[in-house]
């Protein structure tokens, strides 16, 4: 998006002559100030801006458990920023309307561009200008043959550098560095590539996540995935459908040193098959080292503890026995909250919220606590409720969370269990045996069809980029004229995008060679001749004499 | 498990690095107070008009009557910034008039185009001059191979790619800064950025060694990746870049402020430093030249990043904090390539949208690590 200063100015002069602005004229104006140079800064400037409330304040996509926070910090606050899309501002109208406006703004610089791009590829480089002197690069010489002669040489040897030649009378016109504006335009569609992979990916891709107990399984339909966020066109039918198994995860731990307790590695243990019926295979998942199954990618993305209880009733029946996934808390010793709810207990239902400790400790307060990520010394803790879980009010509940508004609190002892011990719950509600522990992992399960069409366009672009970078588009004008008994060669140079510089040395050195290869004996000391030795303003004095060359010669 | 003694010598190296980073300093700082040669040195040089033969050409840098056209016919057209080759121009003779005109005249006074342009065989020295500045340089090259030594041993040490906390990537972008300020100086003849640019690596080094030292260790599991040494590698190159930018920019902006209070016949303050220094065109270039560079340098980074996300987070872009302020990053040195195309916008206003970049790209290493928490928290510091 190079200025289009020539389009802001036609505007800018067609205005007082049109101070009546009809419909289109407007229209015109409106499209001219979007797709300015200025209009586009101003909303970068504004994407940018917009972006920060997304870095500071939680988003709804990213960490909704922050939400929820922010939400119980800023009860006043928190509604108000959900209407404005604080929580979720990458998906907000107005970063959409930024983005889209900058895109369109963006096309409509761009396209044109192209256009005049492949116009200008096929017609021939502009005529050469009267005066070189005025050219940021001019320089002259004396040759040796005449003047067409001088002329057919110089064109070969702008040939051999693979210029595109105009010739007229006494004139050779040359240009060269298509690339540049090749790779700027490259860089810019690329971008609408991206924007467009990125479309892609949001209208037909999908995101779910699932949290698997290690020797559990699932299938990828939206009923067994925790968490799924379908694409805009997205249907259950469109899901893959492939079904793993983890048959154990582990993870192992750093236990010495100042970083004793932070984790290693992890790795997760699968089997799946890619379809119903089909073939198993085998897979370790790892951090970093995702399982690609049908398009689709599985990811490790969290890990924890499930201990597993059991709950015989006041009927003696068992009527719970099963991994509960508790969530952890801290990182350091990996201590993970999480609830039981038994809903099938009689004579009433039972519900406990507890933590579990993989390496439990009593500290000096006389709390327990863990000390380690790794199971060395398991225990869980429980506080026991019972009366209504409230699991038949309709209202929908978290599997994390105990609703006890409708549940009174009961007295059970042990408080602090081992793996293998029981508490016996009082006035005959039945006993909880804590039987032990699985791990579980939580995996993300992502598919992208844009994803590959992003990386394409986002690699462009950086190609573009650095073609743009690299590329200067030049042209080189060369007059030959007969003064008096010689030949005078002029030759000179214009640039337009030399952005990292160096047109400079390339015309010195096109220039030693035009010299070499079309002065002749007496060439050189006619060169010097028309060098005056003038310090004070020699361009000035030398620009002169080209001038007034000029004038002899036509 | 990490290599204790090799972790020792690396911590020496480092503290080796910034003393010999501090004698450089001072010793550009004596080149600036004691060398006067150095604008005289320069002066021998070929006026600018030379002839053809002798490789250089005539009209390179013009004269002021052409310096106006060549603004007018095509601002974008750098060729007026005749060069970049520093001390040789005769900035502190070249005075007065308008920056355009006078920097022109400048270029022309000095040697046009031959240091930058490397134009065959024009036979410039490009080492520096005098017996400070050389002294600093070589002391500055001591440091940075010290600098190098100490990261490749703590590289060693960890058998692992040395950037995996805020106290090792704060080693590599100042080590790469050094780096670039050298090679700068010797392609752009850019020795006086010496002392401007090791005044911030010397205070980032030592506040990383005082404040943020993390003993030699493990990285998480999430960075035990080959990515890390593509994609931090490639930030590390860029940023080092962008911070050689900023600083030329400042310089720059110095420089202009400078040349308008002269031409405006006011008392300068810093006119001894300025004196030494090149016009702010030149300078004005240099710094665009290393954001040309640092740019598709972070461009690329960023997309090693997010093929990383993807490999690791199973998605390429989450607006995840880092994400986000890479992207406000990117967005406004965006803003600056175009600002330096479009009329009204160049100069100062775009060198400070530069260096708004700049505060971005230090908001997200400093700021983002610090006090937003997300799924780049790997600084190693405690929350």
């Amino acid at each position: 998006m190079t200025a289009d200063v020539a389009d802001v100015a036609q505007a800018a002069a067609a205005s007082p002559e049109k101070p009546r602005f009809g419909p289109v004229a407007w229209l015109r104006w409106g499209w001219r100030q979007l797709t300015s140079m200025r209009t586009a800064l101003v909303l970068l400037f504004l994407l940018a801006l917009a972006s920060i409330p997304g870095s500071v304040l939680p988003q709804e996509g990213i960490d909704p458990a922050a939400v929820t926070q922010y939400y119980t910090a800023h009860p006043a606050l928190a509604p108000i920023v959900a209407r404005l899309s604080g929580f979720d501002v990458f998906g907000s109208p107005w970063f959409a309307a930024i983005y889209l406006l900058l895109f369109t703004s963006l096309a409509g610089c761009v396209l044109p561009r192209a256009f005049r791009l492949a116009k200008s590829s096929r017609q021939p480089p502009p005529k050469a200008p009267r005066h070189f002197h005025r050219l940021p690069q001019a320089t002259s010489f004396a040759a040796a043959r005449p003047a067409e002669e001088t002329l057919e040489s110089a064109a070969g040897l702008l040939r051999r550098r693979r210029f595109r030649l105009r010739t007229g009378d006494g004139w050779i016109s040359a240009e060269k560095g298509y690339l540049h504006e090749v790779g700027n335009l490259l860089f810019h569609i690329a971008l609408l590539g991206l924007l467009g992979s990125v479309a892609l990916g949001g209208l037909f891709g999908y995101k779910a996540n699932k949290l698997l107990v290690a020797g559990n399984s699932f299938a990828n339909t939206p009923t067994a995935l925790d968490v799924f966020h379908p694409g805009r066109l997205v249907t259950a039918t469109d899901l893959q459908p492939f079904s793993i198994t983890m048959t154990n995860f582990s993870a192992s731990y750093i236990t010495t040193g100042t970083q004793r307790g932070e984790p290693s590695s992890f790795n997760a243990e699968l089997r799946y098959t890619a379809q119903y019926g089909g073939p198993a295979r085998k897979y370790d998942l790892q951090v970093n080292h995702p399982l690609n199954v049908d398009g689709v990618q599985v990811f490790l993305i969290g890990h924890g503890y499930a201990p597993v209880f059991k709950v015989t009733d006041g009927a003696g029946q068992v009527v719970f026995n099963q991994p509960v996934p508790f969530i952890p808390v801290d990182t350091t010793g990996l201590t993970s909250d999480g609830v039981i709810k038994v809903p099938d207990a009689s004579p009433q239902e039972l519900g406990f919220s507890g933590q579990f400790l993989p390496t439990a400790y009593e500290t000096i307060t006389g709390t327990v606590a863990s000390a380690f990520p790794a199971a060395e010394l398991p225990r869980v803790i429980l506080v026991g409720y019972a009366g209504n879980l409230g699991l038949n009010s309709g209202q929908p509940q978290s599997i994390y969370s105990l609703d006890t508004a409708q549940m009174h609190q009961i007295d059970v002892a042990p408080k602090l269990l081992a793996p293998g011990q029981s508490m016996v719950l009082p006035h005959g509600l039945g006993k909880l045996t804590f039987t032990g522990y699985r791990q579980w992992a939580s995996l993300a399960i992502t598919y992208d069809p844009g994803q590959m069409p992003a990386l394409i366009s986002a690699l462009a672009a950086l190609g573009g980029l650095i073609m743009s970078f690299l590329v200067r588009r030049r042209r080189i004008f060369v007059r030959a004229g007969s003064d008096g008994g010689g030949t005078i060669v002029e030759l000179a140079g214009l640039t337009r995008s030399d952005a990292a510089g160096g047109f400079e040395a390339e015309f010195a050195e096109l220039a030693v060679e035009f010299e070499r290869e079309l002065s002749g004996p007496a060439g050189p000391d006619l060169a010097r001749g028309d060098d005056p030795p003038a310090p004070t303003a020699p361009q000035a004095g030398s620009a002169d004499e080209v001038a007034l060359a000029q004038s002899k010669g036509e | 498990m990490p290599n204790s003694a090799l972790a020792q010598v690396s911590n020496a190296a480092l503290v080796s690095a910034i003393m010999l980073y501090g004698f450089a300093m001072l010793a550009y700082a004596c080149d600036f107070l004691y060398n006067r040669r150095q604008t005289e040195v320069a002066a021998p040089v070929r006026p600018a008009r030379a002839t053809v033969n002798s490789g250089v050409l005539v009209g390179a840098g013009a004269g002021p009557d052409l310096a106006d056209h060549n603004f007018g016919a095509d601002p974008a057209d750098p060729s007026e910034l005749a060069d970049l080759s520093g001390l040789t121009d005769g900035h502190g003779s070249g005075g007065s008039g308008s920056a355009g005109v006078s920097s022109a005249g400048r270029a022309g006074a000095g040697l046009a185009g031959a240091g930058l342009a490397g134009a065959g065989a024009s036979g410039q020295p490009r080492w520096p001059a005098g017996p400070w500045l050389r002294t600093a340089f070589v002391l500055t090259c001591l440091g940075l191979v010290v600098h190098m030594g100490a990261i490749v041993t703590r590289g060693l040490a960890e058998d692992r790619v040395p950037w995996g906390n805020m106290y090792e990537f704060i080693s590599a972008i100042t080590c790469a800064a050094v780096l670039f300020l050298t090679l700068a100086a010797v392609k752009f003849r850019a020795y006086y950025m010496g002392l401007f640019v090791l005044l911030p690596v010397v205070i980032a080094l030592a506040v990383d060694v005082v404040f943020i030292y993390t003993p030699a260790g493990a990285v998480a599991p999430a960075l035990n990746s080959y990515w890390i040494a593509i994609h931090v590698t490639g930030m590390i190159i860029a940023i080092g870049m962008y911070i050689f930018g900023a600083v030329v920019t400042v310089l720059y902006l110095m420089a202009s402020r400078h040349e308008r209070r002269v031409a405006a016949g006011q008392e300068s303050a810093v006119a001894g430093i300025m004196a030494q220094l090149p016009s702010s065109t030149k300078l004005d270039q240099l710094a665009y030249r290393a954001i040309l560079f640092a740019f598709p340098a972070w461009t690329f980074a960023v997309i090693a990043g997010a093929i990383w996300a993807d490999h690791a987070w199973g998605r390429y872009w989450g607006w995840d904090p880092k994400e986000t302020w890479s992207f406000i990053t990117w967005v406004v040195y965006a803003a600056f390539l175009h600002a330096r195309a479009t009329a009204g916008w160049r100069g100062r206003r775009a060198a400070y949208i530069q260096l708004l970049g700049f505060a971005c790209l230090m908001f997200n290493l400093v700021g983002v690590n610090l006090w937003i928490t997300g799924l780049h928290s790997y600084a190693g510091l405690p929350h």
